[in-house]
Formats: C-alpha cells, structure tokens, sequence
C-alpha cells in the first residue's frame, strides 16, 4: 500500500495516533503505567473477541475463559521456571511477550480442539456452549489447582517476588501485544480471509455455497481470537502480580460485548471506537455514580441494540452526507 | 454441444427420515447444453441440487464431475472445481455492497487463492455489467429488489468461473419482462460464456423454450429425459405434470 | 460412613436440587422455546422473586408461603416491562426469527441482566439475603435414618412439583397455553388461524419471568439465602437443563433438572474418592456443562425436544 492511500484511510491513521498517544503518555507520564495497561487490556480484549464475534459473528459468551486459561498457563510458568522468571527484566521486558505467545498458545490451541465440536452450533447455542467452557475450565482449575500446590489456596496464584516484573516491562510487552492485536485484526479485514469471515456472519450456508471453507475459517477465526484474549490474560495477571478464579468471570464478556455493541459490529473502527467510548463512559460515570455505572451502561447498551444495532459506527457508516463512500472508509 | 458428459448422476438416492426425496436417479448433464429440470412441487429438484453440490450427502449413489467422484465432497470444494449453484430462496449477504458480493465469488471460486483483489473486482465488476448491476455496484445489497438480488446471485455465481451453473428457479417470482431478460442472460452465458447450465424451473414455456434437453423428476424419481418435444409429448408427462398435452405443446412453440 | 451412605445422602440431596433446578428451568424452556429468546436475564429474573420473598419476610414479617405470590406477582410485573421495552421492538412483528435476531434479543436480554445485577448487588451490598431460619414446620430437619434432610429442602421439592405440574396443565389445557403451543410448533401457521402473535408473544413473556421469579423463592428456600453472583450458578445451569430438556419442553426441564442435580450428586461422590474432597464439588458441576455440550452436539433436540 503506498503511502498516499495510507493516509487517505482514517483506520490504519487511528491505529497510528492511538499506539502514538499512548506511547507518548508513558513517555510523558501523563497517566499511571498501571491506568495504560489497563486501557490496553481492555481495548485489546474488545478488539480480540472481535475477530470472531465481530467478523465471523459468532457471539462467544464465554470468551473469559481463555483470559483464564492462559493467565494461569503464564503464571505457573514463571512460577515453577526461574529462567522465564529471570528473562522478564531483561532485554526491557520483550521476553516476556514471548513467555506470553506460549500462553497464548495454549488458548488457541484449546480453542481449536472445542472449536471443531463446538463451532458447528450456531446463534444462541454456541454462545450457550461457551459459557458452558467457561465454567466447566473455571470448575476444573479450582478443583486441581490447589491439588498441585497447597500454596495455591483457593486456585488462586500469588506471584512470588522472583516471578514478578518492573512495570515498564510489563508495560513493554502489553504494549507490543497491543499493537499486534490491532494490526491484525486490520489485516484480517481487509483480507480474503477477513472477507469470507464477513460472509459466514451475514449467511454461512450462502458463503460456504460460494466457495468460503466456513469450517476452516471458523476454526481459524476462534483459535486467533483465543490466542490474542490469552495473552492480554497472561501478561494481565502478570500485571496483577497473580491470577485468581475471576479470570474467568463472565464479567470480562460483559466488557468485551459491551464494547464491540457500542462501537459496531463487523468492523475494526468499531470496536476501538466502542472501546474508548466505553473508557471514558466508564470512568466519568464511575466518578459520578460509582454505584450506578454499570447500571447505566446496561441501558446504553440496551438502548444501543434496540435503535442502533450496528452502534456508532453504523450510524455514522449509513449516512449519505459524503457520498457512499463514507462506509468504504470507515471500515 | 458436444456430447461429452461433464456431470454423471449415477443412482442417486436421498431420504429423509421415511420420505425418499430421492430415489435412484440416473442421468447425465453434458457439455455445454442447457438441461431444464422440472417436476412438481416436492419432486426432489432442490434435492438434486444439493446433492450435486454437496449440501446434502446422498444416502446412496455416486456423482461424478468431469470424471472425478464429488460425492459427498463439502460445498466449497465443489464449488472451487467448478459447480455453482443459485439459491431458490436468494441469499445476498445484505450488508456487502452489490460489488463485494460479487467479488466474494470471483475470490472463493474456481481460482480461489491464487487471485488478487484487483483482479477478483474486474471479475465482479465485469459480470455485475453482463446482469446489468453495475449501476449498482456500490448499494448495500439488503437495498435491491427481488428481481435485482436474483440477478446478484447470477452474478456472483458467475464471477466464482465455474463450468457449470445450476440455477434453482432463478425466474420465479419475475414479471414476464424480466423473465424475457433473464432468458436472454442465460442464453448468452451458455453461448458466449461456455457454461454449461441445468435450470430448476416452474415457467414452463420459458424452460421449454431455452432448454436443450429436459429432464422430469416426480416423487423423487427420474420420470422422463428427453428434448423439450419429446417430452412434452410422453403421456406419463402429460398425466402425471403437464396435465394437457395441447397446451404444452403451445409452450414448445412459443 | 461408607461411601454406600455416602452415595446415598448425595443422591438424595442431589435429588432434591433438582427438582428446584427443574422448576428453577421452566420459565427459560418457554421463553426460549415459544420466541426463540435466549434470556440472558434468567439469573436476575430468579433472584427478582428471591429478593422479594426476603425482603417482605425479613422487613414485613410476611408469611414466605404468602410472599411468593408477591414473587409471581413482581415476576409478572418484570416480564411485562421487558416484553414492552426490551423485546416487542425487535420480535413482536417479526415471524421468522433469523439468527441476526435472535443475536439481537441475546445482546438486548444480555443489557437487561446487566441493569438488574447491579441493582441488586447496590441495593443488597452483594451481602447474603434470604428468610434464612424460616421453616415450615416447628422442627427443622427430618431424620431419615442414614441422614437427615432439612425440612426447606423438602417444601421447595414439594412445592417445585406442585408449581409445575399447575404450569404444565395451564400450557396444556387452557386456550391461552394452546395458543401458546401453537406458536411454538408454527409462529406462521398460528397467525394465518388467527392467533394474535404479538399477545402471545407478550404472554408468553410474562408467564415465562413470572414462573422464574415464583422459582426463586424455591431457591432462596433451598439455599436460605442469596447474593447476587448466584445467578451466574443457576442460570447456566438452567440453561443446560434447559437443552437436556429439550426446548419448549416443560416436563423435559423438569426431569432434566432432576437428572442434572442427581448427576451433580452422586458425582461429588465419586470425584471426592477419586481426587479430593475439595476438588469433588467444581468437578461434579463440571459434569453438567460436560451433559450440556454433548447434548448439544449429540442430541441437539433434547430428551423431550421435538425434532427440527
Ligand atoms: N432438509 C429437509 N428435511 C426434511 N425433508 C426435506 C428437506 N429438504 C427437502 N425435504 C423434502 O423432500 C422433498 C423434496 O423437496 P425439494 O425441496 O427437493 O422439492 P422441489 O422439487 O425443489 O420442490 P419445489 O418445487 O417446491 O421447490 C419434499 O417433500 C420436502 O419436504
Ligand atoms: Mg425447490
């Protein structure tokens, strides 16, 4: 893509300004190291689950699990391996994006395996089938955890001192995770891939009829969004200096859905848009009505869906004002 | 038309629960013909279709595509060697533009893979203009007409560049003009384009008409194969479909 | 005590769950049977009636057996508002339920949870609620021999059968309930013979989060009290029930609760033999989304589910 064509595009520009702000506000010290991993955290789980549910439009209920899932995956290994411990304040933290992959990892892979069964159900009986995965993980974990090491009381992991790493370096890895979650997720839009994802979640029986491998993408579409939730899991429970069983907390979907509804559906703008809308909808109402907040953001959202179902996004992406090509734009 | 056979149906069966929706047909789709299926409603043609490609797996028998068995292969398999297929119930996805349903279909079809997006949108962008949607080529699809989508489903079927198309009562539901414009498109896709074509169809004196070759299904089973004429002339036709033999020998001459 | 009266207590206790997970399911399999209308608020919706009993109890002193009529009442009341302002815009015209919409009503059931937990969780403090000491007879337990059964267990297994048995005869008999049915087998079909969809629709709305929130006085029965993280219990537990039941079922979700809390039962025995005893409560709730998947991928319809 020449660079023209580039800046003609606000998307890519938006990725550009948002990983340039951010960074500067570290550099600058406009926020708390620990306010900027949260931001990422929660764009980047937004932006994780979107490659499924917001491409390919299955309604992944109970996508916390994989934040579980590889948080204690990353956790036991620094846990129990004091090289990975010893590796995450060197070299500013990269090493432990990697430590990170490999957790990841593990969420894809299990994504993959109950994907093959679980990615035939459509509508409400996938999105059923996940929170099901969810607690029967959760259920799982609590039951062995503790078996493994009777300092894992309740299945809960507190880092030791040698497995802990400086923020920076944390701030590092969420940093570079971040950005290759967003750089992805726009890659996949505007691939063949991408497309045929676009196509399964407007008709799958049609898209498979045109020639889209449905079973292949599906799988595929899940594994990344797995691996990319599982690794904003491992390096936020890093962050939090241990996991417990709320990794798994259905509450993080509420996060996760309510953004991608807010900003809209089925594209890259929307849920980074619905992301920050949500941040600052979150924190000024948190100050305001610290009790109320979520009651609130319950009503935006039940509003949302009932007069803007495609959400911001979508209205701006329907209206005419600058020719039709405003929609192509904004994708 | 040459009389190679490009598609073998070899006795095929489909049940469903207790119901044989179809019951060991045997027929062959040649090159470059245009074959008309009909039957009552319920006779099994969507079966057929989608047993051939691949929606259905046939509880019994074996279909053949230039030589190679597809039986039971997935859709999109079949639909990247070469078997498209339109919906009776059309199935644009509505919130692509006109042009980006095309062009999923030039990107998934024959040459899926080793096509670019450039060329996958001179593909669309070319038969968009051949079903003459082009005009439209940048409104969401959820915005066209009934008679528009089932012109997008050609069209989208087409730019996949199969060598066979199936067509599942792409008329129905269109005024006679439209249907005359349809006839038109077909002929000149079977003529110009080399397609072979096999039409499900109810508008008897439009099949009647375009077909080279007609094949009747009824209850599932394979009632009668022959030239439009022929059998039109057949009495178990008659009887058992056409109902008067005056009247479709007039759909034969029109 | 062998693991024979070990097995024993459990399966009796598991029983007697189930039964309130199958009353606790009812109103989930006609809502999501009849409308296609996943009710992500079901969690709340129990609790609706929960609270209420509670409340009137503890601050009242109402009768419980009194209250939970109240429980119906308030139910009713809340299916009634969601109907109106959560669903009718996006079901109530519509005859075939495509999966966008379908999609739509889960995100819109899914806002609608999110409001009422945290209602609850502000005015409660997320501190436990319930009639907690309230019996219905002077003594609290009944001894069995090989164990002893609280008498709340007993009552809300008692009152769950006699609940749903009123239900199933209301569905079945009444023309309401038939019109209702009809809808459910054919939405279509049903207007064409001059069914009101929209009423039924609404109706079904109402009955359905009326008998979820009578089902949470079963519930806060069985557990003396609740808070609110309890719904993220029993809702996916319904919602197993629920698919094991076979949608739309009533006495499906019943056995099917029933089955669920004896599987939960006699397999918290087991995996305490097998692994620990700690580790044999999650691990027997494991089981029931272990019974959820693979009916879902093995028996789509259900035990008592029709084929579709
Ligand atoms: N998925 C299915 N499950 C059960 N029965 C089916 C299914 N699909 C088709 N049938 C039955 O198989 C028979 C043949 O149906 P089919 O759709 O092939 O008929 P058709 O010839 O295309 O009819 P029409 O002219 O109405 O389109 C019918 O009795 C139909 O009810
Ligand atoms: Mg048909």
């Amino acid at each position: 893509m020449d660079i023209d064509e580039f800046f003609k595009r606000p998307t890519p520009l938006f990725i550009l300004i948002l990983l340039i702000v951010i960074l500067i506000a570290k550099l600058l010290r406009l926020e708390t190291t620990d306010y900027l991993i949260t931001i990422m955290f929660f764009i980047g789980i937004a932006m994780a689950l979107n490659i499924i549910m917001g491409f390919a439009g299955y309604v992944s209920f109970g996508h916390t699990v994989f934040l579980g899932i590889s948080g204690y995956v990353f956790a036991l290994l620094v846990y129990y391996n004091r090289d990975f411990a010893n590796l995450m304040n060197m070299y500013s933290g990269i090493p432990i994006f990697f430590i990170a992959l490999l957790a990841g990892g593990v969420s894809a892979l299990v994504a993959f395996l109950v994907g093959i069964p679980v990615l035939k159900l459509k509508g409400a009986f996938f999105a059923i089938a996940t929170i099901g995965l969810d607690f029967a993980a959760l259920y799982i974990i609590k039951a062995f955890i503790p078996i493994l090491n009777p300092e894992f009381f309740g299945a809960q992991i507190i880092l030791p001192a040698y497995a802990l790493a400086y923020k920076d370096n944390v701030f590092v890895a969420m940093y570079i995770t971040f950005a290759l979650i967003i750089i992805a997720n726009y890659l996949i839009r505007r691939s063949r891939f991408g497309m045929g994802l676009l196509a399964i979640s407007e008709d799958e029986d049609a898209a498979e009829a045109l020639g889209v491998p449905t079973t292949k993408y599906k799988l595929i579409s899940f594994a990344l969004s797995a691996f990319f939730t599982g690794m904003l899991g491992a390096v936020f429970g890093l962050n939090s200096g241990g996991v417990d069983e709320n990794l798994f907390n259905l509450a993080h979907t509420i996060d996760m859905i309510v953004m991608i509804v807010i900003g809209g559906i089925g594209t890259v703008m929307g849920p980074l848009v619905g992301s920050i809308i949500y941040f600052i909808l979150y924190d000024t109402l948190l100050v305001t009505y610290p009790e109320f907040n979520l009651v609130i953001l319950g009503f935006i959202v039940a509003v949302i869906v009932l007069f803007a179902p495609r959400g911001v996004v979508g209205i701006l992406r329907g209206k005419q004002f600058m020719g039709k090509k405003l929609r192509d734009i904004i994708e | 038309m040459d009389e190679k056979e490009i598609i073998k149906i070899h006795n095929v069966t489909k049940r469903f629960g207790g119901l044989v929706a179809l019951d060991k047909v045997t027929f062959n789709i040649y090159k470059g013909e245009i074959l008309g299926i009909i039957g009552p409603n319920g006779a099994g043609k969507t079966t057929l279709f989608n047993c051939i490609t691949g929606v259905y797996r046939p509880d019994d028998g074996k279909i053949f595509f230039n030589g190679l068995d597809i039986t039971g292969k997935p859709p999109h398999r079949i639909t990247q060697l070469g078997i498209v297929k339109t919906h009776q119930i059309v199935k644009p996805f509505n919130e692509f533009t006109v042009l980006e349903n095309a062009m999923i279909g030039a990107l998934f079809g024959r040459r899926a893979g080793k096509i670019s997006k450039d060329e996958a949108r001179e593909i669309a962008l070319k038969n968009l203009e051949l079903v003459g949607l082009i005009e439209k080529k940048d409104e969401l699809a959820s915005g066209l007409t009934l008679h528009e989508k089932k012109f997008l489903e050609l069209a989208r079927a087409l730019s996949a560049e199969p060598e066979v198309i199936l067509l599942d009562e792409a008329l129905a539901g269109l005024n006679p003009k439209e249907v005359e414009e349809s006839l038109d498109i077909v002929r000149m896709i079977n003529k110009e384009l080399g397609k072979t074509i096999v039409m499900v169809e109810h508008v008897m004196h439009a099949v009647m008409n375009v077909a080279n070759r007609i094949v009747v299904l009824h209850f599932g089973k394979l009632l009668a194969e022959g030239s439009p004429k022929e059998v039109a002339e057949m009495p178990e036709v008659i009887t058992a479909y056409l109902g008067d033999k005056d009247l479709a020998l007039k759909f034969v001459k029109r | 005590m062998t693991i024979l009266t070990d097995l024993l207590i459990n399966l009796t206790s598991g029983f007697l769950w189930g039964t309130v997970l199958g009353a606790v399911s009812v109103g989930l399999t006609l809502i999501w049977g009849v409308m296609k209308v996943v009710n992500l608020a079901h969690g709340e919706s129990i609790l609706l009636g929960a609270y209420v009993v509670s409340a009137l109890y503890l601050f009242l002193n109402v009768d419980p057996l009194l209250a939970m009529f109240v429980a119906l009442v308030s139910g009713l009341l809340l299916g009634f508002a969601i109907y109106w302002l959560g669903l009718h815009k996006i079901i109530g015209h519509v005859d075939v339920v495509t999966l966008r919409i379908e999609m739509s009503t889960l995100l819109e059931m899914f806002a609608i949870s999110i409001i009422l937990y945290n209602i609850y969780s502000f005015l409660t403090r997320s501190e436990p609620f319930g009639i907690g000491i309230w019996h219905l007879t002077p003594i609290s337990y009944i001894n069995l021999g090989y164990m002893s059964i609280q008498v709340n267990h007993l009552t809300a297994a008692a009152l769950s059968l006699v609940a749903t048995f009123i239900i199933y005869q209301f569905i079945s008999k009444t023309p309401t309930g038939k019109a209702i049915r009809a809808v459910m087998q054919d939405s279509q079909a049903a207007a064409l013979v001059g069914i009101n969809p929209v009423r039924i629709k609404m109706l079904t709305t109402v009955i359905s989060i009326g008998f979820t929130a009578f089902s949470g006085f079963l519930v806060v029965l069985y557990e003396s009290a609740v808070v609110p993280s309890i719904s993220y219990k029993y809702a996916p537990l319904a919602f197993t029930i629920v698919v094991l039941g076979g949608l739309g079922s009533i006495i499906g979700s019943y056995i099917a609760g029933i089955i669920i809390g004896v599987t939960y039962g006699v397999s918290k025995v087991i995996f305490s033999v097998l692994v620990s005893k700690n580790a044999s409560d999650p691990l027997a709730l494991t089981m029931a989304f272990i019974i959820l998947v693979l009916t879902l991928l093995l028996k789509p319809e259900g035990l008592f589910g029709v084929k579709r």
